[in-house]
């Protein structure tokens, strides 16, 4: 006969083990998906082969400093999908062992969006009857607004960058290091596309107010060089 | 392959985000409704005019040369970045706050601070949390010879010393908005940034001299600076030792003391000759 102590003991244990089991099963699978999120390799855009020799500005936390550096790298031809994958390459060189600022690995564009400017907007036209695809048609909304984009030069567009949740949320926190990311995607885009004259940042297609607490989202950035030299300050 | 529900949705919300962008008279709730309850009490409006009446310009703004406005970032809530496993930006720059006004107040200043606890609340009212545009409100009223914006980082080494991005216009203009109020005392900025990264650099403090656009630097208006400390060598733990912080707070101290009578208001050249109203062209 086992004693009675010993049965209790028993499906104690027994309801310990079915409960770390459910737990491990859950915690893997929240892990899988996780990794499949960073790992999205739906194909997008049209395979390409031809490499030619694009300019990547490299930022590096040591020193502050962002440097125009030539790298052989294969694009497409088609401008938005061409931005996508510079910032694509851009930060996937951060990824690397032993960058000078290290980023987490792992898609961190969703896409690319280039507007003419100046810009008008676009309201769903809900007197229209949807698609047969079933979307909303939209319609083109002038600006009041006398202060507007206007470009620069005729031909100027918008890049508006839809950033990745993923990449934003492990991106690392601090001025240096956010404004270092932004400013190095900024003078990638000048250097390789420069109709591009303005700059907007979304994060998963919505506004957000930083990168990681620290840089500005939610100003429109003006496309331009920038490289920075390591900090040798005025002589007093 | 993606849902296609979850793309349509995508896209629709990227729709809506492109034409928030493109319509800045319909931006952000929290860019356009902040702003007038926390920037400084504008000047009493303009009498009405037609467009060929040039606008008035403002009185000269009062410029008080021993204050000193110190914004220890984050707090509460908000924790900032993670510098190690116990150690938080907020607590770190709130610390450095504390030592920069002790040294501050016995050189003459009088200090402005835009949280002195863990929470960030506005004054009176703890449990309303202080936004990024109630800071700037509190350093517009106080009208200081300059704004220090403090934070930490783990990344890098010494000081980081970043002014706004925006472009300097000539001087202050009537109505400036208040997401580019800076505009007019960039110039301004950059010398106290000159000023100090002197100092520093005399003092053999590692140093990086930038421009960022970090929020609400561009809605100040006196000459500011993001002052962001980070470690004096590879060991974070430095960051929290009382013997490097007040190494760089006295460099600070002792800078802005001379930056205290070098300080300039930003031009105002329509000031100085006001353009009489063409009366003729009243309705």
């Amino acid at each position: 006969m086992i004693p009675r102590h010993q049965r209790i003991l028993f499906w104690c244990l027994f309801v310990c083990i079915v409960a770390m089991g459910v737990f491990l099963f859950l915690e893997r699978k929240r892990a899988r998906d996780r990794i499949g999120s960073l790992a999205d390799a739906t194909p997008i855009d049209a395979p390409y082969s031809n490499t030619e020799s694009v300019t990547l500005d490299l930022a590096s936390d040591a020193d502050g400093s962002v440097t125009a550096t030539t790298r052989p790298i294969a694009l497409p031809d088609e401008i938005a999908p061409r931005a996508r994958a510079l910032l694509e390459h851009l930060v996937a060189e951060y990824a690397l062992p032993g960058s000078p600022h290290p980023l987490q690995s792992g898609a961190a564009v969703d896409d690319v969006f280039l507007l003419p400017l100046p810009v008008i907007g676009h309201a769903i036209d809900t007197t229209a009857k949807p698609t047969a695809s079933g979307g909303n048609t939209t319609i083109p909304v002038a600006s009041t607004d006398p202060n507007a984009l206007q470009p620069q030069t005729t031909g100027g567009e918008l890049a508006v960058i839809n950033l990745r949740s993923s990449f934003v949320n492990a991106h690392p926190s601090g001025v240096e290091v956010e404004s270092l990311t932004l400013l190095s995607m900024i003078g990638t885009l000048h250097a390789n596309l420069p109709q591009i004259e303005q700059i907007r940042f979304l994060v998963d297609g919505q506004q957000r107010e930083t990168l990681a607490g620290h840089a500005d989202l939610l100003r429109t950035y003006p496309s331009h060089d920038t490289t920075i030299a390591a900090t040798v300050p005025d002589a007093p | 392959m993606k849902p296609a529900t979850s793309a349509l949705a995508k896209s629709a919300a990227i729709l809506l985000a492109l034409a928030s962008i493109s319509c800045p008279a319909q931006n952000s709730p929290a860019q356009t409704s902040a702003a007038p309850a926390t920037s400084p009490a504008p000047p009493p409006p303009p009498p009405p005019a037609t467009p060929t009446h040039p606008a008035p310009t403002p009185p000269p703004t009062p410029f008080n040369r021993s204050v000193i406005l110190l914004d220890p970032a984050h707090g509460g809530l908000d924790s900032g970045s993670r510098i190690s496993e116990s150690i938080v930006e907020k607590d770190v720059t709130l610390t450095f706050a504390f030592k920069l006004r002790s040294l501050l107040a016995a050189r003459g200043f009088s200090v402005v601070m835009t949280r002195d606890n863990d929470a960030a609340t506005l004054p009176g009212t703890p449990n309303t949390p202080l936004t990024l545009d109630d800071r700037a409100g509190i350093a517009n009223h106080a009208h200081p010879v300059a704004c220090l914006l403090l934070h930490a980082t783990a990344a890098g080494a010494g000081v980081h010393l970043y002014s706004s991005e925006l472009d300097a216009t000539p001087g202050e203009t009537f109505g400036s908005p208040w997401l580019t109020a800076q505009a007019a005392w960039v110039t301004q900025s950059q010398r106290l940034q000159k000023n100090l990264a002197q100092a520093l650099t005399r003092a053999n403090v590692p140093l990086v001299l930038s421009r960022a656009s970090v929020r609400p630097v561009d809605s100040l208006t006196c000459p500011a600076l993001v002052v962001e400390l980070a470690p004096a060598g590879g060991d974070n733990t430095t960051l929290i030792e009382g013997g490097y912080q007040q190494h760089v707070a006295e460099v600070i101290a002792t800078a802005l003391v001379f930056w205290q009578n070098q300080a300039q208001p930003p031009d105002r050249p329509d000031s100085a000759t006001p353009t009489p109203p063409v009366t003729g062209a009243q309705p």
